[in-house]
């Protein structure tokens, strides 16, 4: 048979055709370096799923941190390219990304993940591969605290930082009866936890706690329960769209005129979400793009609004940014990319002005790897008067080792690879 | 304690409404068609947004109408391009397609309006509560479930006493001998998927009201539309209306003493019922072979 007379079936040119188009979705996000031999990173986040504005968000600050390396040299005179997988809020699907980003792309470190649980069991992978991997946004306490690990760095707060920077503020301004609407998971236990120890050590009380599954769309059945119980302050510790649709509710009840809204964490990403007239309560943000006298925050701000289209950047967007530079920095000054010497040299590691992007000093702390980050107390606001997205009204801005437990009280103890 | 129970008794028939509303959409399409539609969550998703971009054009009111009819108009082309040619083959078919059509539809909203949620406010007369003491009944909710009675309402005339209602009612019961009778058969599917994806559309704009419109808002409404069809009796539009307010009171009421328990209360009906009555309350026997 010759070769002309056996031409390309139709049929295979659609299906490669097909496998093309498929190819370009699968495969990573992959920022082009120049250079032989690029430095990866992986960063493994719930694109897709509830939580995919605040992990979208973390991904353009990853993004930009590397633009802005590869700028003034890369790492160890090399670029790093960035390889963005998906875990779509999933703990199995974030465990085998990163599995894959380590074994199959050889990346040198990880970042990830906006969930809790998907953090905690992207660490056992990268503990088990000794990967030196840097929690970007997952809060609940074991992170950090007993489940905590050698390789394992966070940089978001932890429940309890986030309690104690609201607590006793809260006491003071609203009263001692509190009522908890909490998230009935990991993250929502640790953080109601860690508020009803502070207002017990306060003298207050606690009228009752409304456990909401994740994902809950309708918050009356809790909400005339916490009426029932008329405490001064309901908290609220949901987040996502949970938060949306429970500040929402709360608002078309009236119940804000009744009882006091408060709560511990609260994210740009929520009150762009909302109506104005829901944009109420006191919260702490862990970053705020909005600050006085700061040059080099406002260069910042224009860059990422640059890139997204004129968004400016969140605390989600400031994680990312913060763990790129992280690895990038302690890698470029200790000359080497082996985890173990990383891991130690970013024990006591001060982020300079140009990446903390806040007042007081942050660092890293040797003791549990946890990140020494401001908290930024304020008030929500119904409409930003100088930009549309200046949402929130920060009153205090204080320091993570004023939030923070000692870390003997973490339950935090480092096992180092022999 | 009497008080309490009271109302989340009412506020669950109030929930309950809402999910009449969406599964008897499910429904229409499931009973003629033989289509488990998973992407009907899709679809609310898609009214929200609709409703939300039309709004500073044309007011809530409008988009109160326009929306759904724009969704009903999406419904049809997707009926006509990829439902369609899967009639004749096994529902598991039309399953994995809509499946498939759910995730798709839910990235192409975030694709186009981003992964953000987007703000809904709705008008001011509605957003108020009606008394104090009944803080929950807001003029919204209530609108809520006049809007359901009215769908309701018409749906039921709309199947009764017009010939393409009739037509579809029998069309549920034998397709064969209607599709004899000179009946196209196409078009009635046509119209009845349009009617259900419509009901969908409305869904999602009153959702985007109270909930947080986001490209996931409709996963989490679609499971209970699913329950409300199954517990009712798959084939009986008046089961399905009877299925969601149980659901609804079920979970509310659930809600005072356990709350963590309100979701899977509604999974328990379903498994007690199918234990008991497995055609459903009012569903007529072997309706799904």
């Amino acid at each position: 048979m010759s070769v002309l007379s056996n031409p390309i079936d139709r049929r295979v040119i659609l299906k490669s055709a097909a496998a093309v188009g498929v190819l370009q979705v699968a495969s990573p996000f992959v920022i082009s370096a120049r250079g032989e031999t690029p430095i990866r990173i992986g960063m493994v986040d719930p694109l897709t799923g509830v939580y995919a504005a605040v992990a979208q968000n973390e991904v353009a600050g990853a993004k930009l941190a590397v633009e802005e390396i590869n700028a003034k040299g890369g790492v160890l005179g090399r670029p790093i390219e960035l390889l963005v997988e998906d875990s779509a809020n999933d703990v199995g699907t974030g465990v085998q990304k990163t599995r894959k980003l380590i074994e199959r792309d050889q990346a040198s470190f990880i970042i990830g993940d906006v969930n809790s649980g998907i953090a905690q069991a992207m660490a056992q992978v990268t503990a088990e591969k000794k990967v030196l991997h840097i929690v970007s946004g997952g809060h609940t306490d074991g992170i950090t605290g007993k489940d905590c690990k050698w390789n394992v760095y966070r940089v978001c707060n932890t429940t309890r930082m986030e309690a104690n920077s609201v607590s006793e503020l809260l006491v003071n301004k609203y009263g001692k009866k509190w009522h908890f609407i909490t998230p009935d998971y990991a993250f929502g236990h640790t953080l109601q936890q860690a508020c009803a120890d502070n207002l017990k050590k306060l003298g207050g009380t606690v009228t009752g706690n409304e456990l909401a599954p994740l994902g809950t769309n309708d918050f009356s059945a809790y909400l005339i329960k916490a009426r029932a119980a008329n405490p001064d302050v309901l908290i609220l510790l949901p987040q996502g769209s949970d938060m949306v649709n429970c500040l929402k509710q709360i608002v078309q009840f009236g119940i804000d005129k009744q009882i006091h809204i408060a709560g511990t964490q609260q994210e740009l990403e929520s009150l762009e979400a909302l109506p104005p007239e829901a944009r109420i309560g006191i919260w702490m943000f862990e970053w705020y793009w909005k600050q006085e006298n700061n040059a080099r925050l406002a260069q910042f701000v224009a860059d990422v609004r640059k890139r997204t289209g004129g968004k400016v950047p969140t605390a989600r967007t400031w994680f990312g940014y913060t763990s790129v530079y992280s690895f990038a920095l302690v890698a470029n000054r200790e000359k080497t990319l082996d985890a173990l010497k990383l891991a130690q040299a970013l024990g006591d590691f001060e982020l300079p002005d140009e990446v903390k992007l806040q007042p007081n000093k942050v660092y890293y702390r040797r003791g549990d790897h946890q990140l020494m980050t401001s908290a930024f107390v304020g008030q929500a606001v119904s409409k930003g008067e100088s930009d549309p997205e200046d949402l929130f009204r920060v009153d205090s801005i204080v320091a993570g080792d004023n939030t923070a437990p000692a870390v003997s009280e973490t339950g935090c103890t480092l096992q180092w690879p022999a | 304690m009497t008080q309490l129970l009271l109302f989340n008794v009412t506020n669950g028939l109030i929930i309950g409404a809402f999910y009449v509303l969406m599964a008897l959409g499910l429904s229409l399409i499931l009973n003629l068609s033989n289509v488990i539609n998973f992407a009907h969550g899709g679809f609310l998703v898609i009214g929200g947004y609709i409703a939300y971009t039309i709004t500073p054009y044309v007011g809530f009111w409008g988009a109160l109408l326009i929306a759904p009819l724009a969704t009903a108009v999406i419904g049809l082309i997707v009926e006509r391009l990829l439902i369609r040619p899967l009639y004749g083959r096994d529902p598991l078919y039309s399953l994995l397609l809509t499946f498939g059509l759910a995730f798709l539809i839910e990235d192409g909203t975030r694709f186009i309006w981003g992964a953000q949620g987007k703000p809904v406010t709705v008008p001011a007369v509605l957003a108020q509560p009606l008394s104090y003491e009944f803080f929950f009944i807001t003029g919204y909710r209530l609108f809520m479930v006049a809007m359901v009675i009215i769908s309701v309402t018409l749906l039921f005339v709309l199947l009764r006493y017009t010939r393409l209602g009739i037509r579809i009612r029998a069309g549920t019961l034998d397709l064969e001998t209607v599709s004899a009778m000179g009946i196209n058969v196409r078009m009635l599917r046509s119209f009845n998927f349009a009617v259900g994806i419509f009901l969908a559309g409305l869904s999602g704009v009153l959702a985007a009201g109270q909930l947080g419109l986001e490209p996931t808002m409709g996963t989490g409404l679609l499971m209970p539309s699913f329950i409300a069809i199954i517990v009712g009796g798959v084939g009986s539009l008046p089961g399905t209306l009877i299925g969601g307010l149980l659901i609804g009171v079920a979970s509310g009421v659930t809600a005072v003493f356990a709350p963590a328990a309100s979701e899977a209360i509604m999974y328990v009906l379903m498994a007690v019922i199918l234990l008991l009555r497995p055609r459903g309350l009012l569903g007529e026997e072997g309706m799904m072979t």
